[in-house]
C-alpha cells in the first residue's frame, strides 16, 4: 500500500469518528465482524452448559433495531492476537471489531491498525440515556491507563481482572496446613510445610509485572499522587512510568523499587526452579500443574476460574489474596492492602479497525456503523449482562456491579479484594520490553540465584534507561519537562 | 557440417545469446513456471528483506529509510553479541553432532554382516524421521525438568550430585539444548554417509584389506577419504542450519535464563513477531545471510584445500 493511499485512508476515518454523534448507523448495510474473545457467544468445544449467550442476544437486539446490518462473532480460537493482528492488518482483512491489549497497541503493534476512539468518547452515546460524553459513563482511571502519548485511546476498554492466590484445599489438608495465609510470614511457613509433605507450593513463572504491582503500590503509596500525575489524568499511564524511570523515582536508584526482590525470593526458593526463568507464557504448564495436583498454589487471574471449570477440576478449590506487608519484611512497609493492585483491563477491550487494516472500512458510511455498534453495545448496562454471565471478570464502569460466575469455589477472597479501592503502580506499560521481556529475564534470573542483587540493579537500570528512551523516542515526548 | 554420432555440434562463436535462446526455446518455456515461483518466493522476499533492513518498517505502513541504523543497533547490542557467541558455540557443537554420531553409525551399520540385518537397523534409525520435531522437543523439555527423566535416571545410578535444573541455569541450558536427541544420529545425514559407503567400490575394501588396512585404520585411510563430498555437503548443510536454527530455544527456554539460549535467529523472530520492528529484524536476517554466505564459502574453500 502506498503512502498516499495510507494517509487517505486514515484522514477518511478520523473525521468519521469525530462526526457521528447521531444515534442510527447510518445508510450503511452489511455485516459486521467481531472477534470478542473471552466474551464470544456459542464458542465451539465448550460445553452446552457453559456456553456464553449474552453477545449474541445484544447482536440480535441491534440487528433487529436495524435491519439489514448483521453482527457475526468470530468463533475459533485465536492462540496469538497480536499476531493475528498483525498478519490480517497486512492484508488489510482485520476484523471490523476485535479484542486487543491496550498496551501492546500503544507499543508493539504497528500505528493504523485500530481507531482512535477518544473523538468518539467525547461524543455522548446515544444508547445511554442522557449522557453527555460516553467517557463519563467509563472508569477514568482506566481510560487514562489506555492512553497513548499521542493522546489517543485506542480500546474501548470496562472490566479488570482480579489477580489471587488460589489453592487446592486437599493438598494444603494433606500438608498440615490448617489456616489459610494472611501475612507473608505464614505464606512462606505454608510453603515450607507443603515442601517438607512432598508438595510444591507453587510450580510457575513469577510473572514481574503481576508480582511488583502489589510490592511497589505498597511501597510507593505515599508518592501515588505524584507517580500518577505527571500526565494530569488519573491513574498510571504510560507516560507517567516513564517520566518515573526518567526522573529515578521508578528505578533501582529509590531503594524501595527493588527491596521487595530478596522478599519475593523467599517465596520462591520453595518452589521448584524449573519456571522461574522461564517466559510468562510457559505458565500455561503451571496452570496444568495445578490442575493436576502437582502444585498446592496457583497465583493467577480470575479468569482461570472458568479454564479450571472446563478442564473438569474437582479437587476443593479457595482462594486467598496477596498478604498485607509489615514492616518486618521491608522497612518500606506502608501497611496498605494492595490485594487490589493488579490494573488493566481483561476481555473488554476492544478496538475498531482502520480503513488501512481493514479493506471494508473504506465502504462508505462503514465506520460509522461499526462505531454505531460499539456505543451500542458499549453501555453500562450491556457491560453489566456481559461481565455477570462470563463471571471472571470485574466490571470497571461506575454503576455496574461484581457478579463473578464462582460457585464451585471458595470465592470469599476474590470477592472482598474487587471492593478495595483501585491504586496501582507498577513499571509495565511504558515499554514492550519493560515488563514481560527483559525485566522478568533479570528477575528470573536473580530469584534462580544465578546473579546477585547488586548485578540485577545493574541490569535493571540499563533496561529501564532504555525503555524511557525508546518511549520518549517513538512517542517524541521531551521528558525532561516534567 | 554433420555431427558426429553422439556428440552435439559445438556452438559457433558468432551464435549470440538471443540465438540460443531461441533455439533452446522449448526447455526455457517449461523451466519458465519453475523460475518464477521461484523468484517470486525466493528471491523476492530476499530482495524485499535487504530493502527493508535499511529502514524503520512496522509492517504495516510506509517504511522510512534510515540508513545504516538498524545495523549499527545490531552490532552494538550487547544481547546480540551474546546471541552470536550462543551461535558459534551451536554451530561448532552442532558440526559435530552432525558429522560424527551418523559416521559411527553408518560405519557400524555397512560393516554388519548380513543385508537383512543392514536394513533391519537402517530402518530403526530412520523411522524417528516421521516423529514432529516439535513432539521431540517437548518430550526432551519434560527429561530436562527438575522431576524429569534426566534426574531420576542420575539419581538411579548414584548419580544424585549431578542432578541439575538443565535448562533454568545459564550454565548448562544452552548445552542441554544442543546435545538435545540422543543419539544424534540425524537420519538424512546418515543415509547421505551410508550411501557414500555403498558407492565405495568392494574392490577398493579388498585392495585395502590386501594392504593391512582394517579397522580404524581402513575408516581414516579410506572411507574418510573417499566421503569427503558427503561430508562436504553435510557439513555446509549443518552450518547452515544451525546459523539459521532457533526452534528448540524458541519452544523450551524463550532464549532464556536471561539471555543464555538467545542465538540471532531468535532474536529475528522476536524482533519482527513480538516487537513489531521487522525492519530491525530484517537487518539481522541480513547479517545472517551474509555471516551463512561466508561460512559456507570458507567451508568449501577448506574441503577444495585439503584435497
Amino acid at each position: 500500500m502506498n503512502r498516499r493511499l495510507t494517509l487517505t485512508a486514515l484522514l477518511l476515518a478520523a473525521p468519521a469518528l469525530a462526526s457521528t454523534a447521531g444515534a442510527a448507523p447510518g445508510s450503511w448495510r452489511g455485516t459486521i465482524n467481531m472477534a470478542a474473545a473471552d466474551y464470544t457467544p456459542n464458542f465451539p468445544g465448550v460445553k452446552k452448559e457453559n456456553q456464553l449467550k449474552v453477545f449474541q442476544q445484544i447482536a440480535d437486539e441491534y440487528e433487529k433495531r436495524y435491519p439489514g446490518i448483521k453482527i457475526r462473532f468470530y468463533t475459533q480460537p485465536i492462540p496469538d492476537t497480536n499476531t493475528m493482528i498483525r498478519v490480517k492488518a497486512a492484508a488489510g482483512e482485520l476484523f471490523d471489531v476485535y479484542w486487543a491489549q491496550a498496551y501492546s497497541l500503544n507499543s508493539t503493534l504497528p500505528r493504523g491498525v485500530a481507531a482512535d476512539l477518544a473523538p468518539a468518547f467525547k461524543q455522548p452515546n446515544p444508547y445511554v440515556p442522557g449522557n453527555k460524553a460516553w467517557q463519563d459513563v467509563m472508569d477514568k482511571a482506566q481510560l487514562a491507563e489506555g492512553r497513548n502519548a499521542n493522546g489517543a485511546v485506542y480500546t474501548l476498554s470496562g472490566d479488570k481482572v482480579a489477580y489471587t492466590i488460589f489453592y487446592n484445599k486437599d493438598l494444603f489438608k494433606k500438608a498440615g496446613v490448617t489456616k489459610v495465609p494472611t501475612t507473608w510470614p505464614e505464606l512462606i511457613a505454608a510453603s515450607k510445610r507443603l515442601n517438607a509433605a512432598g508438595i510444591f507450593p507453587m510450580h510457575a513463572v513469577p510473572a514481574y509485572p503481576w508480582w511488583s504491582r502489589h510490592f511497589l503500590t505498597d511501597f510507593y503509596s505515599k508518592d501515588y499522587a505524584k507517580l500518577t500525575g505527571y500526565d494530569g489524568l488519573p491513574g498510571q499511564s504510560p507516560l507517567d512510568e516513564a517520566v518515573a524511570i526518567h526522573k529515578g523515582i521508578l528505578t533501582p536508584k529509590d531503594d524501595r523499587f527493588m527491596s521487595w526482590w530478596p522478599v519475593m525470593k523467599q517465596f520462591t526458593d520453595t518452589w521448584p526452579k524449573d519456571y522461574l526463568t522461564a517466559d510468562p507464557a510457559k505458565n500455561y504448564d503451571a496452570f496444568q500443574d495445578f490442575v493436576g495436583q502437582k502444585e498446592a498454589m496457583l497465583y493467577e487471574g480470575s479468569y482461570k476460574v472458568r479454564e479450571m471449570l472446563d478442564a473438569g477440576v474437582k479437587f476443593p478449590v479457595g482462594a486467598f489474596n496477596f498478604p498485607k506487608l509489615s514492616k518486618n519484611e521491608s522497612r518500606h512497609a506502608t501497611g496498605v492492602n494492595t490485594a487490589n493492585a493488579y490494573s488493566g483491563t481483561g476481555g473488554f477491550q476492544f478496538a475498531m479497525s482502520t480503513p488501512l487494516s481493514n479493506k471494508t472500512m473504506r465502504e462508505k458510511g462503514k465506520t460509522e456503523a461499526v462505531l454505531d455498534w460499539m456505543r451500542f453495545f458499549g453501555t453500562p448496562r450491556n457491560l453489566q449482562r456481559l461481565t455477570a454471565e462470563q463471571g471472571t471478570y470485574a466490571p470497571t464502569w461506575p454503576g455496574t456491579s461484581v457478579r463473578l460466575a464462582l460457585s464451585n469455589f471458595d470465592s470469599g477472597a476474590i470477592t472482598t479484594q474487587i471492593k478495595l479501592p483501585e491504586r496501582s503502580i507498577g513499571a509495565q506499560n511504558a515499554s514492550a520490553n519493560l515488563g514481560w521481556v527483559d525485566m522478568q529475564r533479570i528477575f528470573g534470573l536473580y530469584l534462580s540465584g544465578n546473579i546477585t542483587l547488586d548485578q540485577a540493579k545493574a541490569q535493571a537500570q540499563t533496561v529501564l534507561d532504555r525503555a524511557a528512551q525508546d518511549y520518549a523516542r517513538k512517542n517524541k515526548v521531551d521528558l525532561s519537562k516534567y | 557440417m554433420t555431427a558426429l554420432p553422439g556428440f552435439r555440434p559445438s556452438p559457433s562463436p558468432r551464435w549470440g545469446t538471443l540465438a540460443r535462446l531461441r533455439r533452446g526455446w522449448p526447455a526455457y518455456l517449461f523451466l519458465l513456471p519453475t523460475l518464477l515461483l521461484v523468484g517470486y518466493f525466493s528471491y523476492y522476499p530476499a530482495y524485499i528483506a535487504v530493502t527493508r533492513a535499511f529502514t524503520d518498517w512496522d509492517g504495516l505502513n510506509v517504511p522510512n529509510f534510515t540508513g545504516v541504523e538498524n545495523f549499527q543497533r545490531a552490532v552494538s547490542d550487547p544481547v546480540m553479541g551474546q546471541a552470536t557467541l550462543n551461535m558459534a558455540i551451536w554451530v561448532v557443537l552442532g558440526l559435530i553432532l552432525a558429522l560424527v554420531p551418523p559416521l559411527l553409525i553408518s560405519e557400524l551399520i555397512f560393516h554388519l554382516r548380513g543385508q537383512r540385518r543392514q536394513y533391519a537397523y537402517r530402518t530403526l534409525f530412520v523411522i524417528p524421521i516421521v516423529i514432529p520435531s516439535l513432539v521431540l522437543l517437548l518430550v526432551w523439555g519434560s527429561f530436562y525438568r527438575s522431576d524429569g527423566l534426566l534426574n531420576n535416571l542420575l539419581a538411579s545410578v548414584g548419580l544424585s550430585g549431578l542432578r541439575h535444573d538443565w535448562l533454568s541455569d545459564p550454565g548448562t541450558a544452552l548445552y542441554s539444548l544442543i546435545f538435545l536427541g540422543f543419539p544424534y544420529v540425524d537420519a538424512f545425514n546418515f543415509l547421505l554417509l551410508y550411501a557414500g559407503l555403498q558407492a565405495i567400490p568392494q574392490d577398493v575394501f579388498d585392495a585395502a584389506k590386501i594392504d593391512g588396512a582394517t579397522g580404524w585404520r581402513r575408516v581414516l585411510r579410506i572411507d574418510l577419504p573417499l566421503l569427503r563430498p558427503q561430508l562436504g555437503l553435510i557439513a555446509v548443510l549443518a552450518i547452515i542450519g544451525n546459523v539459521q536454527y532457533f526452534i528448540s530455544p524458541l519452544v523450551l527456554t524463550s532464549g532464556g535464563p536471561g539471555f543464555a539460549t538467545t542465538v540471532p535467529a531468535l532474536l529475528m523472530y522476536f524482533t519482527a513477531t513480538r516487537d513489531g520492528e521487522y525492519g530491525y529484524a530484517m537487518a539481522i536476517a541480513v547479517l545472517l545471510m551474509i555471516l551463512v554466505v561466508a561460512l559456507t564459502g570458507l567451508s568449501r574453500w577448506l574441503s577444495r584445500g585439503s584435497r
